[in-house]
């Protein structure tokens, strides 16, 4: 039932995408086409937001326990990022690209992955700790996603003004500036909320020995990876177009790697 | 009753002979006033821009107000015959549809251009409080300006630039976040280079330094834009603090080269940077353009870019004239309805209509 409420949200993400595309072919100014596409993106949300709850109501926990659950918690993450950031930054197209990257994202775990769910180890599952570092993790993983998003459209535009070429898209994209400094601010809103997360996880594995080895040499490469992405601008001032392939190059490894480790026998499970 | 519209424009007449018949901004009402006292026009409007001056108008018989009208202006302007013979006349949905089209910048020099719209609505505010308009004249610019904001809203008749000062401000505005707090360096100051940074200028940009080797020119930047000049000697210390760098000197090979630009690249810790090389030949050497974060456009690239959107402004048009000629037919239908409440208020016998 719930897996129904999914895919009707990538509908609407899927609607929303083809407005966006439609405007960046015709480059009109924004307008009623504008506030379509954010109320599809909303619907979409609302129903994003029913499938994980009714999922975590069926399954009695946070709804992780498979690479489908995860990867849509990570485009419900994302959304929810660029909800509270979008009108801070009055960056509204930023949403406009989130929805076909989020598409893209549970469409693959969609038809990929099967929906099946490992049971929970007595006495672990359930521990709070547990809990608090997938949810605050996940929650990490959307910010980073959404980093993506903003980097891919500042790659896109830098693009065009390198190249002299510019689309109809040119004057509706942000300015390069302001897209490399959301860029930053998400990537470092994602790797403290990582750090938070994986300090639950050790004090989950420290009570309950839940993890396994493979998931934690993956998880703490990927922190290893994007702190030394943060550290990258004031060390060595990677910005601008250099940041931006980074960190479409690393939310890509990072969804790639997660999807590949998550096959792996017993990976959500509890250490025996 | 009559629309009538009589006047010039920038196609029908040159700049020594619409600055003749040009009415200030100051004069726009008391104009309009005489205009009604000395003409049998009922209503009346002037449109008085750079480029166009022109005379919308009711009339009973619009024989006899051209007539008039045209006396009126020989007199009140001290202007030969020859020159109110070349005012272009139109009337009734042809007046209507030339209105639309110049309050939209259909028929302005700069296809598309915003700041005419403006300026008739205030040539109609300035004859609104002059009591010169009427049921007619109330109704058909109410209608313009809102057409013009359709045709605004509803295609891209008004997208992109079309001078190369414009298209350097609208890439310099796609790079940084906020012109106010972006600082500029002019090398050379050519008319170009001066047409650029004026337009910069514009937008909020108030740090600029000028370097030039011709002290008068370099005052005209200080003067007029608040712009710090350096000797050409110095230019090199003050590249690592400047965002975006005008070039437009007349040295024969590139001043600014890949070599030297890349250590300071290191030094402004890969800060955008933005060229613009309007020099002959360049100034900038294009290997630049292929460093992170800097982004070259020279003289030819700027122009391409205003002939494309000039070009795609042109593709519009036709959309445009389909919402104008809505608006403009529905308005009419109005005008010839009320015939009969118009001739009453005026005082106009049917016969004369």
């Amino acid at each position: 039932m719930e897996r129904n409420l999914l895919w009707l949200a990538q509908a609407c993400y899927a609607v929303s995408g083809i407005l966006t595309a439609r405007r960046l072919r015709a480059g009109g100014p924004p307008g009623a086409g504008q506030r379509l596409t954010e109320a599809v993106m909303a619907v979409g949300f609302a129903l994003h937001t029913a499938f994980l709850f009714m999922r975590g109501e069926a399954i009695g926990r946070c709804p992780v326990t498979n690479p489908l659950e995860t990867t849509a918690f990570i485009g419900w993450s994302a959304v929810l990022f660029y909800l509270l950031i979008g009108s801070a930054y009055r960056v509204s197209f930023l949403g406009a690209f989130t929805a076909p990257v989020v598409l893209v994202m549970c469409l693959v775990a969609l038809v990929s992955f099967a929906d099946v769910h490992a049971p929970a180890a007595p006495g672990t599952s359930r521990s709070p700790w547990v809990d608090f570092h997938v949810a605050i993790a996940i929650v990490a993983y959307g910010a980073f996603a959404l980093a993506a998003v903003a980097a891919g459209m500042y790659w896109w535009q830098e693009r065009q003004l390198k190249s002299r070429r510019l689309g109809a898209s040119f004057l509706l994209l942000p300015p390069l500036e302001q897209l490399d400094v959301i860029t930053y601010r998400l990537l470092v809103v994602g790797l403290a909320m990582l750090t938070l997360g994986m300090l639950g996880g050790l004090v989950a594995y420290w009570l309950a020995r839940h993890g396994t080895l493979p998931k934690m040499v993956w998880a703490w490469s990927i922190w290893l990876a994007y702190a030394l992405v943060v550290a990258a601008r004031p060390l060595w001032a990677v910005r601008g177009g250099r940041l931006a392939r980074l960190t479409m190059l690393l939310f890509a490894v990072t969804l790639l790697s997660f999807w590949g480790i998550s096959q792996i026998p017993n990976f959500h499970r509890p250490a025996p | 009753m009559k629309l009538l519209l009589i006047g010039l424009n920038h196609r029908s007449a040159p700049v020594e002979v619409r600055e003749r018949l040009a009415v200030s901004k100051s004069a726009l009402a008391e104009f309009c006033r005489a205009l009604l006292a000395a003409t049998p026009l009922r209503e009346v409007v002037v449109l008085s821009t750079c480029n166009r001056v022109e005379f919308y108008g009711v009339a009973a018989d619009a024989a006899a107000a051209s007539l008039a009208l045209r006396r009126f202006l020989c007199a009140q302007r001290q202007v030969p015959d020859s020159v109110v013979e070349q005012l272009y006349e139109r009337q009734d949905a042809d007046c209507a549809q030339h209105l639309f089209e110049v309050a939209a910048g259909l028929d302005s020099m700069v296809l598309g251009e915003t700041e005419i719209l403006g300026q008739v609505k205030e040539a109609y505010q300035a004859a609104q409080a002059a009591g010169a308009t009427g049921m007619a004249l109330n109704r058909l610019f109410q209608k313009t300006l809102a057409a013009a904001k359709q045709v605004r809203s509803q295609t891209a008749i008004t997208r992109g630039s079309t001078s190369v000062g414009s298209v350097a401000v609208d890439l310099a505005e796609k790079i940084f976040r906020d012109l106010r707090t972006r600082s500029v360096m002019v090398l050379g100051t050519g008319a170009m280079s001066e047409t650029t940074t004026r337009a910069l200028h514009s937008r909020g940009v108030r740090r600029i330094v000028v370097v030039s080797r011709i002290p008068e020119r370099a005052q005209v930047f200080c003067d007029e834009l608040g712009a710090r000049a350096i000797s050409y000697e110095q230019w090199e210390r003050e590249f690592t603090a400047v965002d975006i760098i005008i070039s437009a000197t007349a040295a024969p090979h590139p001043i600014v080269t890949r070599a030297k630009l890349e250590p300071y690249m290191k030094l402004r810790r890969f800060r955008p940077l933005f060229l613009i090389d309007i020099a002959v030949p360049r100034d900038v050497e294009r290997g630049c353009g292929d460093l992170d974060n800097v982004f070259l456009y020279d003289i030819d690239d700027l122009q391409q870019i205003a002939n494309e959107n000039r070009a795609a402004r042109e593709r519009e048009i036709a959309a445009c004239r389909a919402i104008l000629a809505t608006h403009c037919a529905r308005y009419m239908a109005w005008f010839v309805q009320n015939q009969a409440a118009l001739q009453q208020r005026y005082g106009v016998a049917e016969t004369a209509a």
